[in-house]
């Protein structure tokens, strides 16, 4: 039963909403089609389980359709209304078998009207859209947010427990390895086997916590589009409901409380704001009337807009009403602007029988539109034309919100950028960059983008060698019609991430709209997009004469030299100089450690005969650290023996050159190779 | 079952609030027949010796890592993860107007709680947590020109002087509140 249940559940859905959308396109013959698939499907699962009544049901609805199908009956609104009760009744149904309640449908009545009889109004009882979600498959439990909270942190925190713990794994590795311990490197390897299972739990884990606290829009609006036919048709108007942006995800306690801010607006449209057909067409506009919600990610927050085209507040009245309920005083009244007497209506004492919205006959104002709003730190704005159309526009904060974002490298600090603001990233040579009045720009996909440098945008000290590989990186965002191309140091890849306010002390901060914590637990800023174009003048960064002059002297790259002897040390910085690196000298394996703390080098040379950390063990180290992992290390020893170079290649260097056999050329020959 | 562990713990800590009370009033009280004394953590900043009650301070950590926020001034250093809440690091020798010298290892960050926020005061060393002797107490010497603000007075201790900062007011005040959009 389970299964009819859910298959069930899934063609009333379907019926729900393709019914809707007949009334809107009523030639669509495949939707008419796809709805009798649905009705037939139904009346088969139905009458194989023996569940008679459902089968009656779905083989009315079904005859119903195959007759507009066939064209002898008019697809209009008295047939759809017919095919929506019989909808709810079966949905009725099917939540009595779950409950093992009463349905409460009168069959013989429904049965009469599918047979082409008046149906009674009182017959079928009021529907109550989404009763079987909410009542029926109890398998969902109610969570405090705080204790999901705290869940996500502690996911955080478990994270860069899970990096130190394979540091330490590959530290035991060289440790078993210098131990020359088959036992230990057996263990070693079991050990890693585990670490690797647990990365892969940790990562599932982390996606099913951030996946609990996030709900999607359509949670709370997947009902409205019947709510709003409804009530519409129950007062002679004709109204249809666009939704737009409702895959946008958004924390629980923001859906909890947005659901009541929906139901009042939207029931206070249709009530108070939506003309009649009449009228509507007595002023010149569309019978249809058009409520729009649409939601999208802006800036800091989530905004969500409400709009009919009904007609409108007329802030006078609202004055007038305020006055006679003692909300303002006439003097008051007197001095308030009309935009700003509008929000009067949100006002507690404000609700009067017009602006009252009874919702399952409670009397609600619509002040509890503002204060959900406001509890969730929101913001909320009205506009509205009189004849024309009213408009609500809520502000939410994103502080619990979830977004897939670019991460990158700039300035060497670690940005995200919202995904739905980047076009692409792309690598840049000399022959790119073009001037345009004197501004440098790229062409791209056929439009001319400026370039500008988002580390110097942003007053960070830009990256020295951004040239080392001839190109650089550069990120094309958009903002409604406009791009821009921004210089960064690295593209880091996109992730998702959890948004996170910056709290009440960091208010506003150019430039940035939140921050999210990266998973060494550190915190990154997430760019304000928007405030980026506002803000990117001049592009005079000049990257296209760097490029260029880059051709002829460019640092190739910055080397680190340990040697405790100074005559080999000085000998080898003056090769590399002359041929165009940046060299730093250290004297000790010690001294090296010291220096390549918060330090980038491209290249690392050593000797291994040192007091102290010799050349393996600084090697090992280095490997050891996240920023050296990858960096090339060549060992310059007079050790000359197989085991020697063995023993370097196994702690992590990439090249061993023997200084018996030492010259210019082997050493040059050896860095170009490895770092060109 | 979570929840039963929580507020038994909840409990204890409420108990060892009680009894760390009842501790400091009987110190109180006994310093009380000597003189009253305000139970402050002292640290260093500008290279001199600085104060303010300990209730307000919540925990003091090391330095973590600072992200800094683009165009703000330099009395706010940055950004930082204090479990997972992300926290702004005051600088508040620039607030104070004292020069701000490079941070050692030995530099610490004393979380404050404001009326609506959590902040990190950047210090050069923490030096611990002390009662200072009222009787040492005088207001603040008219010498200190434009930090006076911020200083409710001065301890002249054996040890040296140590100014008593309100905290109070440099959390309100508004030169550490960054709000771009008005």
């Amino acid at each position: 039963m389970e299964i009819f249940v859910r298959e069930a559940d899934e063609h009333l859905t379907s019926l729900q909403g393709g019914l809707l959308a007949l009334e809107k396109e009523p030639d669509n013959k495949g939707l008419i089609h796809e709805l009798l698939r649905n009705a037939h499907t139904l009346k088969g699962a139905a009458r194989m389980l023996g569940f008679e009544e459902i089968s009656v049901i779905a083989h009315g609805m079904e005859d119903l359709l195959k007759a507009m199908e066939d064209g002898e009956r008019a697809v209009d609104a008295g047939a759809v209304d017919l095919l929506l009760k019989g909808t709810d009744a079966v949905t009725r149904m099917v939540t009595a078998l779950v409950n093992g309640s009463d349905a409460g449908v009168d069959l013989d009545q429904l049965l009469r009207a599918f047979a082409g009889e008046e149906l009674d109004e009182e017959s079928v009882a009021q529907p109550e859209p989404a009763l079987v979600r909410e009542d029926g498959l109890g398998d969902t439990v109610r969570v405090k947010v705080k204790t999901l909270d705290s869940l996500i942190n502690r996911m955080g925190e478990l994270i860069i427990s899970r990096k130190r713990f394979e540091e330490k794994s590959s530290q035991f590795k060289e440790l078993a390895r210098t131990a020359a311990s088959r036992e230990l490197q057996e263990f070693h390897r079991a050990l890693e086997e585990d670490v690797l299972y647990l990365n892969y739990l940790v990562q599932e884990l982390y996606l099913d916590a951030m996946a609990l606290r996030m709900l999607p829009l359509r949670t709370i609006t997947e009902g409205f589009g019947r709510m709003v036919r409804d009530l519409a048709r129950e007062q002679g108007k004709n109204v249809d409901l666009k939704v737009a942006g409702d895959q946008i995800e958004l924390d629980r306690i923001l859906i909890e409380n947005l659901k009541p801010v929906f139901l009042h607006l939207l029931r206070n449209s249709v009530d108070h704001g939506i003309e009649t057909v009449d009228e509507r067409l007595v002023q010149g506009k569309l019978a249809r009337a058009t409520i729009s919600i649409s939601a999208r990610y802006e800036g800091s927050s989530v905004r969500i807009d409400v709009r009919d085209d009904g007609r409108g507040i007329d802030p006078h009245k609202v004055r007038q009403i305020a006055i006679a309920k003692g909300v303002i005083d006439k003097e008051q009244a007197e001095v308030m602007g009309d935009e700003e007497a509008l929000y009067l209506v949100f006002e507690p004492g404000f609700s009067t029988r017009e602006f009252i919205t009874d919702i399952s006959g409670r009397g609600v104002g619509m002040d509890v539109v503002k204060r959900n709003i406001e509890r969730v730190k929101g913001n909320l704005l009205l506009r509205s034309e009189v004849g024309s159309h009213t408009e609500i526009t809520m502000h939410l904060p994103l502080t619990l919100s979830v977004v897939e974002a670019l991460l990158l490298l700039s300035g060497s600090e670690q940005f995200a950028i919202p995904l739905n603001y980047v076009q692409e990233t792309v690598k840049l040579m000399r022959g790119d960059i073009v001037s345009v009045g004197g501004k440098e720009a790229i062409h791209i996909r056929g439009a001319t983008v400026p370039l500008v440098s988002l580390a110097e945008l942003l007053g960070l000290p830009e990256r020295k060698s951004l040239l080392e590989t001839g190109r650089i990186e550069a990120v094309i965002l958009k903002f409604r019609e406009q791009s821009l191309a921004c210089v960064i140091d690295k593209s880091l890849g996109s992730s998702e991430i959890v948004v996170k306010g910056l709290g009440e002390q960091l208010k506003s901060v150019r430039f940035v709209s939140g921050a999210t914590i990266l998973g060494d637990g550190s915190p990154a800023l997430i760019l304000n997009v928007p405030d980026l174009f506002v803000h990117a003048e001049g592009g005079e960064a000049a990257f296209g004469r760097m490029l260029e002059e880059g051709g002829v002297r460019k640092v190739k790259g910055r080397v680190l030299v340990v040697d405790d002897s100074i005559t080999t040390r000085t000998m080898e910085r003056s090769i590399l100089i002359t041929h165009g690196y940046d060299v730093e000298i250290a004297v000790s394996g010690e001294d090296a450690l010291t220096k390549v703390r918060g330090a980038q080098f491209d290249l690392v040379i050593s000797d291994i005969e040192m007091p102290g950390i010799n050349g393996f063990e600084l090697t090992s180290r280095l490997r050891g650290m996240d920023a050296f992992r990858e960096v090339p290390v060549i060992i310059v020893s007079s050790l000359s023996s197989d085991a020697d170079k063995r023993r370097a290649l196994e702690v992590g260097a990439q090249a061993y050159i023997v200084k018996g056999s030492f010259e210019q050329g082997t050493l040059l020959d050896t860095v170009e190779a490895l770092i060109g | 079952m979570l929840n039963e562990q929580q507020s038994g713990s909840d409990e204890i800590t409420s108990i060892l609030r009680d009894m760390r009370e009842e501790y400091w009033r009987g110190v109180t009280e006994t310093e009380e027949s000597r003189g009253e004394a305000l139970e402050c953590v002292t640290f260093v900043i500008g290279g001199e010796s600085y104060a303010f009650e300990t209730a307000m301070a919540a925990e003091v950590i090391r330095i973590p890592k600072l992200v800094r926020l683009p165009k703000v001034p330099e009395v706010i250093r940055g950004v930082f993860n204090l479990r997972g809440d992300i926290t702004a690091a005051v600088d508040i020798r620039r607030l104070l107007g004292l020069s701000a010298s490079e941070l050692t290892p030995a530099a610490r960050i004393i979380v404050v709680k404001a009326k609506k926020f959590m902040t990190g005061l950047v210090v050069e060393g923490v030096k611990g947590v002390e009662p200072l002797p009222v009787d040492c107490f005088e207001p603040a010497p008219r010498s200190l020109g434009g930090q006076r603000e911020f200083i409710r007075g001065q301890f002249a201790l054996e040890s040296g002087m140590v100014m008593l900062l309100d905290i109070e007011k440099i959390l309100e005040s508004p030169e550490i509140i960054i709000n771009m959009a008005e």
